[in-house]
């Protein structure tokens, strides 16, 4: 273990919140596949205000726990609270504090774009003038205007991530959790969700991304942790997580990169 | 090239050997070998009339050729795909002859070979040079059938996505569906007819013999005659078929993957936010309605009922019977229970928006409107127009009073089903272009199939009295008792259906992002290899459960209750049923104990399912 581990995110954030709830907080999160434990005990405490970002390498129980802490998959222990609700025992309320993009699920594949954002407005009671204005600025921010008839079945992986953030955007929750929000997102587009989460994250929200782009990791977020086989290995803000390396280097360092790895193919050696 | 390109299919093949699909390839080869059996037979048999057996057994290999161009539709794509090797520097023409090879080996094409000796025993009773001649046309006719097979294929794998497409694979299947559970009304009009005495008529000789999968009998019929321009003419023709069906396939081969065909959306303007479909209620409707007109696996599950209950209720108009026809729309009605059982896992991971937006409960009630919306229109109509074109006025009030409560019932049991029997498939994003390829949801529609009958009832039960009493108020009392029990049915069932989706959507979603055992594989490596023991039980387990439907089906239906009736009814027609080959007073019993079986390996099928959902690591406890 790092020496800044969840305890010490814990107690800093309880300082700087001054007693107040943090947007996210997991305590010993537990999930076992079978055999496999793919989180074990994880406890996290997202602060308020925070650009939260959760690195470790595939397998590492990222999405698992993302999906435990939203509500998507059910924990065999622990809790996770947004602004002090419980997930799980008031999962309604818990809800409309929060926009989420799931990696890699499906949507409602044979709508539009704009009749899908529409729909998910309705659902959530969001009332008919007010809801197509945000439909149209999404749309247009998102860049998914020329694909007005395109379903969104047909869409490319990019154009999946931005309607999907659309969706997480449209209710106008107070934390964001997204699961690879920049997988196969081209630069242009990723500039401009860049944009979109900084501003949100200056106006008071909360972000928690998950990813392994390291140099994306530290360019947005202010607060880290390091997952690897299921535990957090190290958490809390960026600065004190890499320490004098880059976030790569403490990464490969925390999380044991392998020796074959680095070697290359023999017969491509010149 | 195709030595290797063999290997590896036996290696795929013999990978994909497990569990539910060894069974059914258990029953295929069975059935196949059966039918093999059944066409040498026929090439054997002494009928009044020797000419027509030429035309029987052209008929019969032209089923034959039916079985190749379906098969594949229904059994998904081949185990190698030409696309696997697009980027191998080989020629396409060689490639084609390789891939080629490869198909040659197969149960199916074994089963075929076999069947189609049958060409050569019919050339043996004309002489030893129809024999002679007949070992080379049979095996033209097989490379004949797997080459078409083929081109049909790669070409049909060009519109599959399209809702045209869909829906033809809709009819093929409903077809299929028809053929395999009624089909033996045909056996039974040819053989009451007088064809067997007098032959078919001079057109359908000719229009039948003109069918390529008929040269090979042209072939040897003319060597018999002693024809042998002919005898030779129809196996050249058939060879330059083949020739140019390989020219096409190694065409179609090399052609880049075309670009699916993609269903547009409306633009523009936003979908409508009042009205009736205002609200998240008409939200859900009519985001289903979109999803029912576009989605591709939506268009064969709503054709697959219409055509499978017209093909039912048409099939005995070939003997002149129309005591069916009445019965299209209760047919429709039932049968689509069978085919929207499994509406959540057709939408697969999606249901993560209906969690995270916690609307549970309208999405249930929504999708119930949205299959009466769907289904309604065309069983009222086929009710109305199949009762009044059969002329049976009798059957009015039966039909009224058997609809409502089937749409109803349905809308509530599939609802149900599709949360409390959920079956995953291949996620909503992810499916592939063929509408078939999904989750085997043949248990469910079994299940759902009789427990359907169920709703229409209490109402068929008023209509039964007030003919037996002759009350007509009674009589007519059966419809709006029918549209109440629907709509008792479709409350409470989806009732349910709510409660258990707000009480553990989140294991359905697990369900559906991981229950696929392939992606399980990929997801958590290390899981399916500590948990092979359990896994393997599972699957022993399916093993059993496909093998249970496929006879407890046969021994249930026809085997059981079809020679059952006859026998009370004193019909004597002998086909494949079992119980009419002896003496009534042995029939019955053999009926009745087919039918017992039939229902105890249906429970045992029932079992199994059940107990595998309570082993499998896979499903969440």
């Amino acid at each position: 273990m790092e020496p800044s581990t969840t305890q010490y995110a814990a107690a800093k954030s309880a300082e700087v919140d001054g007693g107040r709830p943090a947007a996210l907080r997991l305590s010993g999160l537990h999930k076992e596949f079978g055999a496999n434990t793919a989180v074990d005990h994880v406890d996290l405490v997202v602060p308020r205000g925070s650009f939260f970002g959760l690195v470790g390498p595939n397998g590492a129980g990222k999405t698992t726990s993302l999906s435990m802490a939203v509500g998507l998959l059910r924990p065999d222990e622990g809790t996770s609270q947004v602004f002090g609700v419980d997930v799980w025992s008031d999962p309604v309320a818990a809800k409309t504090l929060m926009g989420v993009l799931p990696d890699g699920l499906s949507m409602p594949e044979r709508l539009t774009g704009r009749e899908l954002l529409t729909y998910l407005g309705q659902l959530r009671g969001i009332e008919a003038g007010v809801l197509a204005g945000r439909v149209q600025e999404l749309l247009d921010v998102m860049e998914l205007r020329s694909a007005e008839r395109t379903l969104v079945v047909d869409y490319s992986t990019g154009m999946r991530k931005k309607i999907g953030l659309a969706t997480a955007l449209l209710h106008g929750p107070r934390l964001l959790v997204l699961d690879e929000p920049f997988e196969a997102v081209d630069p242009v587009s990723a500039a401009a969700l860049k944009a979109i989460l900084i501003g949100f994250v200056a106006s008071g929200g909360s972000v928690v991304l998950s990813s392994h782009v390291m140099p994306l990791v530290e360019q947005l977020c202010d607060t880290v942790a390091v997952m690897a086989a299921g535990k957090v290995v190290a958490a809390g803000p960026l600065a004190e997580v890499r320490g004098d390396t880059s976030l790569e280097q403490t990464f490969v360092r925390l999380v044991g990169g392998d020796e074959h790895t680095r070697k290359g193919l023999s017969w491509l050696a010149s | 090239m195709a030595g290797v390109l063999i290997r590896m299919k036996l290696s795929v093949i013999k990978n994909a050997m497990t569990g539910g699909r060894a069974a059914w390839m258990l029953v295929g080869a069975v059935f196949g070998l059966l039918f093999a059996a059944a066409t040498i037979w026929l090439s054997l048999v002494d009928l009044p009339n020797q000419s027509v057996l030429g035309d029987l057994l052209a008929g019969v290999f032209g089923m034959w050729t039916l079985g190749w161009l379906i098969g594949p539709l229904w059994g998904g794509s081949a185990v190698l795909r030409a696309d696997h090797f697009t980027l191998l520097p080989v020629p396409r023409r060689r490639l084609a002859v390789g891939l080629l090879g490869a198909a040659f080996v197969g149960i199916t094409t074994a089963v075929t070979a076999l069947g189609f000796l049958a060409l050569i025993t019919y050339g043996a009773r004309q002489g030893l040079g129809p024999a002679l001649l007949a070992v080379p046309v049979a095996a033209l006719q097989l490379v004949f059938v797997v080459l078409l097979s083929r081109v049909v294929y790669a070409l049909f794998g060009v519109v599959a996505a399209s809702r045209a497409g869909a829906a033809i694979t809709g009819v093929l299947f409903a077809a299929m569906l028809v053929l395999t559970q009624s089909g033996w009304m045909i056996v039974v009009a040819v053989m009451y007819s007088d064809i067997l005495e007098t032959g078919f008529s001079h057109t359908t000789t000719v229009t039948l013999r003109s069918i390529p999968s008929s040269w090979g009998v042209v072939a040897v019929d003319a060597a018999g005659r002693g024809d042998w321009l002919l005898a030779i003419a129809a196996p050249a023709g058939l060879a330059v078929l083949c020739l140019l069906l390989l020219l096409v396939w190694s065409v179609e081969l090399g052609n880049p993957r075309r670009g699916r065909v993609t269903i547009r959306g409306s633009a523009g303007r936003a979908p409508a936010g009042g009205g009736l479909l205002g609200g998240p209620g008409g939200a859900i409707v009519s985001k289903e309605l979109r999803t029912w007109w576009r989605d591709p696996l939506r268009t064969t599950t709503a054709v697959v009922p219409i055509v499978w209950a017209l093909g039912t209720v048409l099939l005995p108009l070939t003997f002149d019977a129309r005591l069916l026809l009445p019965w299209a729309g209760p047919a429709l009605a039932l049968f689509a229970i069978t085919s929207a059982c499994n509406l959540y896992s057709q939408d697969g991971t999606a249901l993560w928006q209906t969690l995270t937006t916690g609307t549970q409960r309208v999405d249930v009630r929504g999708r119930q409107w949205a299959y009466l919306l769907v289904f309604t229109p065309p069983a009222v109509v086929a009710s109305i127009a199949f009762v009044w074109w059969s002329g049976l006025t009798w059957t009015w009030p039966w039909v009224a009073a058997a609809v409502p409560a089937l749409l109803g019932g349905g809308a509530g049991l599939i609802a149900y089903s599709s949360v409390f029997g959920m079956v995953p498939g291949p996620d909503a994003h992810k499916r592939p272009s063929n509408p078939l390829e999904r989750a085997d949801t043949t248990g469910q529609s079994n299940v759902l199939f009789w427990v359907g009958l169920l709703p229409p009832a209490p109402a068929l039960a008023l209509v039964y009295l007030g003919t037996r009493t002759d009350q007509p108020w009674l009589t007519w009392a059966g419809a709006p008792v029918s549209v109440l029990t629907g709509v008792a049915v479709a409350w409470v069932l989806g009732g349910l259906a709510i409660r258990k989706l707000s009480a553990d959507g989140p294991d359905l979603l697990h369900t559906m992002r991981t229950g696929r055992p392939t992606v399980a594989r990929n997801a958590v490596g290390t899981t399916v290899a500590r948990n092979a023991g359990g896994t393997d039980v599972a699957k022993k387990g399916s093993a059993v459960e496909g093998l249970s439907w496929g006879l407890g089906s046969i021994l249930l239906i026809p085997q059981g209750v079809i020679p059952l009736v006859f026998i009370l009814a004193d019909i004597n027609v002998k086909s494949w049923f079992l119980a009419m080959y002896v003496r009534p007073l042995y029939g019955v019993p053999i009926a009745v104990v087919s039918i017992l079986a039939g229902v105890a390996l249906y429970g045992r099928a029932i079992m199994t399912k059940v107990d595998n959902r309570a082993k499998s690591p896979l499903h969440p406890s």
